[in-house]
């Protein structure tokens, strides 16, 4: 008994080395969750004085119901990396994140890394960055190269060339019916975020939906991007799905609208299957660049830290060169580092990778989302003015949109 | 009082503590802050604004509740009558003398503690207009695939179909307890007078099952307001809000808008309307 008593207190006591603990959240996901732990580990290593505890953010319908719970009741963790710009209205309004101007190498961490263009995208309203671009999944049209091969069709640049695909694929007698793309009738608001919100970025020469908290997705290319979704359920090239599952990976669908995450995820799912990137479809007369949604996750540190230097080191850690090539092998998502493409020291991995070269090259053209408290009822909005004028066709896209842009502005209004 | 009367209390308060402590934290103070939310704007992380009647006014003149309010008395229309007609008509025949009786028994009730996301995710699957196992086999037959859940007209009847076979099993259990409280000699003495089985059921299964009727009814009401996981999983709300409900659209702006002062005084309104419901549904089935 009496050995038991002391072996408990050598190691209560063993445990209690007087290092500092900092508590780190990453996305739950397996990918990153690997890659969280052989960052930490190897942080944890050759920083016995601070040591990182790592933990995914628990399990619910989004990562964001999670990070507001944790602020009401004070329990976030020091540093986050699964952070939504868009929800950082709200963080910044409940002073609940750190600004890293306070740090004075943060010009150097951070729009070294970035690019000054890239980083001034997130900063806030009052002119403080409160978070570090991290990573990104450029929005991208994903097209299975078995079936294009088949049709001898050619990635789709143009709405014109989409449309002539779709035909190609809805034609094709030894695969009856087979779509062009599964595009989701649901209105679940993030659900356009691979839709209509890409396709208008695109038309739009990277415009995001927002402009001095009125709408902007009011214009010629919010209605090209509404009327090609119109088009294409009124002929059939989208199915009417509801669940969509795993249609892509089965052939039934020709064209996908996904980011780089998805290579990893097929290849687990059907080895052997065979696909490719394109950038998003424009309209014919669009000139310049393509621009789409980058789906980007940043990170943060939270205000309840009580070691803001330390945590910001581990921050530096997390974005540092050889942390990046990390998480370019782990998750197969870009790291928000200008130039990363053509960078040599990448050099290797993405002659390996040449899909997520395709991606790196993306990325330089990526836009965030409106940092707006009402963004999700924002996308809500959109979400049912794409049913109304796209999926059911019965209003116009002019209409729709118009609809849309006064509920946004009655949103400023009330509340 | 005597130290011994007091003993007895306090052994009754100690017993009583548990529930009073339950109900105070889980139920009056919820309640008491929701009252205080109804006059507040509150965004879950900065502190809640005094705004008076303003969630009242956004209420009345908010045309998407008023939609939800709607669709959710569509259900109430179709699930309620469907779910009372079905389960008398099985209770009916489960307190027969019929072959393997425990296994249909068990067989009704079953979808009823299988859970609700499982249960409309499979419905789902067998609703979809263009991969559905519902339209294959209609496709079989020769006929058109129809929009279940695609079509304003049929989805929200899609849904109260749905509910109703998740939930007749236990109002079958409730109408087979009501039936087997029937005495016996009732029927025996109609039997001797010559009545038909019809007869017998308008006579006297239907007067004498009344209270049960009630308790469904009024249940019944209260589930098909709380109308939440079947739109939510199957439709979002949609198409064009026809699915949307009083409760989904509640939860929309509590937890996807963080509109909590809102989202409270919706709840006042939606508990006002059951009640109001309700007591015209006791009015009609209680009187004799």
């Amino acid at each position: 008994m009496r050995t038991v008593f002391f072996t408990i207190i050598f190691f209560l006591f063993a445990g209690s080395s007087g290092a500092i603990e900092l508590t780190y959240w990453t996305s739950s996901n397996p990918e990153e969750i690997e890659l969280g732990r052989l960052l930490v580990r190897q942080w944890n290593l050759s920083h016995p004085d601070v040591q990182v505890k790592m933990q995914p953010i628990p399990a619910t319908q989004s990562s964001e119901e999670v990070l507001l719970a944790a602020i009401v009741s004070k329990t976030t963790p020091d540093v986050c990396s699964n952070i939504l710009p868009a929800i950082m209205g709200r963080f910044t309004k409940s002073k609940a994140v750190l600004a890293l101007n306070a740090f004075p190498d943060y010009e150097k961490a951070v729009i070294g890394r970035t690019g000054a263009k890239l980083a001034d995208l997130f900063r806030s309203r009052d002119g403080k960055l409160y978070q570090v671009p991290w990573k990104c999944n450029p929005v991208m049209l994903v097209y299975n190269t078995a079936i294009f091969r088949a049709l001898g069709l050619k990635p789709p640049k143009t709405y014109s060339d989409f449309a002539r695909a779709a035909e190609t694929i809805a034609a094709d007698r030894n695969n009856p019916g087979r779509w062009a793309m599964a595009v989701s009738i649901k209105t679940t608001w993030w659900q356009r975020l691979f839709d209509f919100y890409p396709f208008y970025v695109a038309a739009t020469g990277g415009r995001t939906l927002l402009c001095n908290d009125s709408a902007a997705f009011n214009s010629p290319g919010g209605v090209a991007a509404m009327t090609f979704f119109r088009d294409g359920f009124k002929k059939r090239y989208f199915p009417m799905l509801g669940f969509s599952g795993n249609i892509f990976l089965e052939g039934k669908t020709a064209m996908d609208v996904a980011g780089p995450w998805v290579i990893k995820y097929y290849r687990r799912l059907k080895p052997g299957f065979e696909f490719d990137f394109a950038p998003i479809p424009v309209p014919d007369n669009y000139k310049g660049p393509v621009y789409t949604y980058g789906d980007p996750k940043n990170i943060v540190i939270f205000a309840t830290t009580k070691y803001p230097k330390q945590s910001w080191e581990f921050v530096k850690f997390l974005i540092s060169k050889e942390a990046d090539l990390k998480l370019l092998e782990l998750t197969n998502q870009v790291p928000m580092r200008r130039e990363i493409a053509s960078d040599p020291f990448y050099g290797g991995f993405f002659d390996k990778n040449p899909l997520l070269r395709k991606a790196a090259r993306q990325a330089q053209y990526v836009v965030p989302m409106d940092e707006s408290q009402h963004l999700v009822q924002i996308l809500d909005i959109i979400s049912g003015q794409f049913e109304a004028a796209a999926v059911y066709a019965v209003i116009t896209p002019e209409k729709a949109l118009a609809i849309a842009a006064k509920k946004t502005q009655a949103l400023y209004d009330y509340w | 009082m005597t130290t011994g009367d007091e003993r007895k209390d306090a052994i009754g308060y100690a017993f009583t503590a548990p529930y009073i402590l339950f109900l105070l934290v889980f139920t009056a103070y919820p309640l008491l802050f929701s009252f205080y939310l109804v006059f507040h704007s509150w965004d879950l992380i900065t502190p809640p604004e005094y705004v008076g009647l303003k969630n009242f006014y956004f209420l009345m003149h908010d045309t998407d509740f008023w939609q939800a309010l709607l669709n959710t008395l569509i259900f109430l229309a179709i699930h309620i009558p469907a779910q009372v007609v079905f389960s008398i008509m099985i209770a009916m025949a489960l307190a027969e003398k019929i072959v393997a009786k425990t296994f249909f028994r068990a067989a009704f009730f079953l979808p009823v503690i299988i859970s609700g996301a499982v249960v409309t995710i499979l419905w789902a699957k067998l609703y979809s207009t263009d991969t559905g196992i519902f339209n294959q086999l209609l496709g079989l037959a020769g006929i058109a695939p129809v929009k279940w859940l695609t079509s304003t007209g049929l989805a929200m009847p899609s849904i109260a179909v749905m509910a109703t076979w998740k939930n007749m099993g236990f109002y079958i259990v409730l109408f087979l307890a009501g039936l087997l409280n029937i005495p016996a000699h009732l029927y025996e003495v109609s039997k001797i007078e010559g009545t038909t089985r019809w007869q017998d059921f308008w006579h006297i299964t239907l007067p004498l099952l009344r209270p049960t009727m009630l308790l469904v009814v009024v249940l019944s009401t209260f589930g098909a307001f709380s109308l939440f996981i079947e739109p939510y999983v199957m439709t979002g709300g949609g198409p064009l809000n026809s699915t949307m409900s009083v409760v989904l659209y509640m939860y929309k702006h509590a937890f996807l808008f963080q509109h909590m002062g809102y989202a409270a005084t919706i709840g006042f309104a939606l508990a006002a309307i059951i009640l109001l419901v309700v007591l015209i549904q006791k009015k009609y089935l209680d009187s004799d």
